[in-house]
């Protein structure tokens, strides 16, 4: 008897740990499952893909030199399955492009083809490490591209720069990131700190006077609450309440209460997709309605608007990037061609992460265009060096590896549409301000 | 003071909920000693079904209620007499592997119909009504009642019912069930299929108001384990509770304290379960039987 009691209890014991260990991934099996996007010259195990995409290779007029391995563990599974499915559209998509179209990278007039590995991190910072210190010893790819999110991009930069591989990223905004000195992190997008900064400066320009801040406590929406408090405080904004919660977070009722009761103009909330379903959903049952809510990831992509319908109107959102923006290259063309171009392939709309993830391949092979080699030392200067205008928008590193030259934009959700709102020069159309009550939608 | 009413309406509301989800895990464990660990992916199972019905014919999503039940009172029964009857008698190891592996392929084979886009249901029972400062959202009131009306029926259908009956007996003392003319492996089959359809309900519940998406299950199983611990093996009076105390604790904490509240309800949730674990193992309100013996073969 007591000895059975003591079985029970020690299985729930473990169970426990299992549970937790695993966290929100615990039913992500997947690991080490190759999904090799590119066309697979190279003996690449197991993908449907290979047979077809080799023929395609040869099409392309000047004779193929070589390979270029590139390795990336991406989320397949666990929280950020949704936005690591675009960062692979967006990997591949230039993959394909550089195979089919443009006729291999060229390095002094040789022409390579370039071969994506990929893994499932299934959004867990550890395996992401280990994923990709195997892509850097078994695999030995030649560089790497980053993960989704800010939490992984930390810990797969350190196992790069443990092994001086160059890692080029385009997920991974928050400040921590670039604060290490590392020399081998490169991020073309604008960093985290400044995600809110035209949103809130548009609304301080409206007369709004508070703010309260609510963010999930990992790398990204931390750095940009940071910068939203950092920012109201610029724009002579008053901070009446700051709240965390955890990534696994199931209710955000208490917060909005809390938040409600102080009668804020705008709201900010920083989080991934999930939490701007959640916080919509929690102030609309709660009757809070600040004047305006500035929440990031969610509102910027537009299956937001498919899902939560009307209640999506008037929210701000950060942007990276929107098809109707100005930028231009020789690569895809305007922002629009790129827009088009992924529409047609993935047969969805592009989201910021997609095109971010496009533009960071990108720059890595204009780098390795420019350095004409394939020499760590040569890719990092080069990279250091980079001064090139994209579909994606200007891109110029600074000594840490963060993209210094990209503004960020500002959109707002306008009877279902995303328009852009700010910067001045990149507006579609107007503000509404203030948000209408839910009821009045 | 308005605060305080309308943090304890919050925990009430989110408590109703967390005593639906973790009944048929609590059920399931207490009658054949087996720990569900694929319990979060039924409920995800029963709120994409619920997701269906709504995007693509334009259900009210607690009518969905209609077609969910059955749906995974089928699902269950059919993976209990597959699946589950084969290693019921065996060690605990052992259906822990298997329910783990049955999360791992449920979670993906949604991934891979549905995407692992994050989806809502958009359901007619929104709003709020305003009592002074309080403010009372009519879709989780719905949700409570529905859950109470769900907690109910089982209560009845186990204590009041010939067949109920019998799954009680066979949760007490298996042998003699046996003796008595039980069949058992039917018994068990009807358990998992009654609790899996509860299950999914709690799936079609959480769907108007939480994101759904394919990992969305391990949380809640995590939740479960944890009132069940509170609660007592397949106690219903015991889930209420169970659910209320951490409904309520996860609202008060993340209202009173400031910055870090939500975060440290959560901490302090699993804080009480092992004060309880330590100090009462059986939980607070006993239950189909002690969990000492919820391995009796």
């Amino acid at each position: 008897m007591k000895q059975r009691w003591f079985n029970a209890f020690a299985l729930m014991v473990v169970l426990t740990l299992v549970a937790a260990a695993c966290g929100d991934d615990s039913d992500a099996g997947t690991e080490g499952q190759e999904t090799t996007a590119a066309p697979a010259t190279t003996a690449a195990p197991a993908t449907t893909a290979a047979p077809a995409t080799t023929a395609a290779g040869t099409t392309a007029a000047p004779a193929i030199a070589g390979t270029i391995r590139i390795g990336a563990a991406v989320s397949e599974t666990g929280k950020y399955a949704r936005e690591g499915k675009d960062t692979r559209q967006g990997y591949n998509l230039w993959a394909d492009w550089v195979n089919e179209e443009y006729g291999g990278v060229n390095i002094g007039g040789d022409r390579y083809e370039v071969e994506i590995v990929m893994y499932d991190d299934e959004g867990d910072p550890d395996t992401a490490a280990n994923l990709v210190e195997k892509l850097i010893t078994e695999d030995q790819v030649d560089f790497l591209l980053g993960p989704y999110s800010s939490g992984l991009t930390m810990s797969t930069s350190a196992i790069a720069e443990k092994y001086g591989v160059v890692m080029v990223e385009g997920n991974g905004a928050s400040e921590t990131i670039f604060e290490r000195g590392f020399k081998n992190i490169f991020a073309v997008l604008t960093p985290a700190g400044n995600y809110t900064q035209s949103a809130l400066k548009l609304l301080s320009d409206q007369g709004a006077k508070t703010v309260v801040v609510a963010y999930e406590d990992t790398a990204f929406p931390t750095s940009v609450a940071n910068g939203a408090l950092k920012w109201a405080e610029e724009y002579g904004m008053e901070v009446l309440g700051v709240e965390t919660y955890p990534k696994d977070v199931a209710d955000v009722s208490a917060i909005m209460t809390k938040f409600r009761d102080m009668e804020p103009d705008v709201f900010v909330g920083g989080g991934h997709f999930n939490d701007a379903l959640l916080f919509v959903r929690a102030a609309k049952e709660l009757n809070f309605t600040p004047d305006a809510m500035v929440i990031t990831v969610g509102p910027s992509n537009p299956k937001f608007v498919e899902e939560v319908g009307t209640d999506a109107n008037y929210i701000l959102g950060p942007t990276q990037w929107e098809g109707t923006m100005s930028w231009e290259d020789n690569w895809f063309g305007t922002a629009e061609d790129y827009y088009n171009r992924y529409s047609d392939k993935w047969g969805e709309a592009p989201t910021y992460q997609a095109a971010e993830s496009t533009a960071t391949a990108l720059a890595l092979m204009a780098a390795i265009e420019q350095a004409g080699t394939l020499d760590m030392d040569a890719v990092r200067q080069a990279l250091f060096d980079l001064d090139i205008m994209t579909f994606y928008g200007p891109i110029n590193f600074d000594d840490t590896g963060k993209n210094a030259a990209k503004p960020m934009g500002a959109i707002q959700i306008q009877d279902g549409v995303i328009n852009v709102v700010a910067p001045v020069e990149a507006a579609v159309t107007d503000l509404q301000f203030p948000m209408a009550p839910w009821t009045a939608r | 003071m308005d605060q305080f009413l309308q943090a304890v309406i919050n925990g009430i509301m989110l408590g109703g909920f967390y005593a639906a989800m973790m009944l048929g895990f609590s059920v399931i464990w207490g009658v054949m000693g087996v720990i569900n660990l694929a319990h979060g992916e039924f409920i995800m199972v029963g709120a994409y079904a619920t997701w269906v019905l709504n995007k693509e014919f334009g259900w009210e999503p607690f009518y969905a209620l209609a077609v969910v039940l059955p749906l995974m009172f089928v699902v269950g029964y059919i993976i209990q007499l597959v699946l589950i009857n084969r290693i019921v008698d065996q060690p605990h190891l052992v259906s822990l592997l298997v329910t783990f592996g049955l999360a791992i392929i449920i979670a993906n084979a949604m991934k891979l119909a549905y995407s692992a886009d994050p989806r809502l249901t958009e359901t007619g029972f929104a709003g709020a009504w305003e009592l002074g400062n309080v403010t009372v959202p009519v879709t989780k009131t719905v949700i409570l009642g529905v859950a109470l009306v769900i907690m109910g029926s089982l209560w009845a259908f186990l204590h009041r019912t010939k067949t109920g009956k019998s799954i009680r007996a066979a949760a007490q003392n298996k042998q003699a069930a046996r003796i008595v003319g039980i069949d058992i492996k039917k018994i068990y089959a009807l358990t998992f299929g009654i609790c899996i359809a509860i299950t999914g309900a709690a799936g079609t519940l959480i769907s108007p108001t939480q994101a759904v998406f394919p990992f969305m299950g391990p949380p809640l199983t995590l939740r479960a384990f944890a009132i069940t611990a509170l609660a007592g093996l397949g106690s219903i009076p015991g889930a209420l509770m169970g659910g209320m105390v951490l409904g309520l604790v996860e609202s008060l904490i993340g209202i009173y304290v400031s910055g870090i509240g939500t975060n440290l309800a959560i901490v302090s949730a699993f804080v009480l379960l092992v004060v309880v674990l330590v100090t009462r193992p059986q939980g607070l309100f006993g239950g189909l039987r002690p969990m000492e013996e919820a391995q009796p073969l």
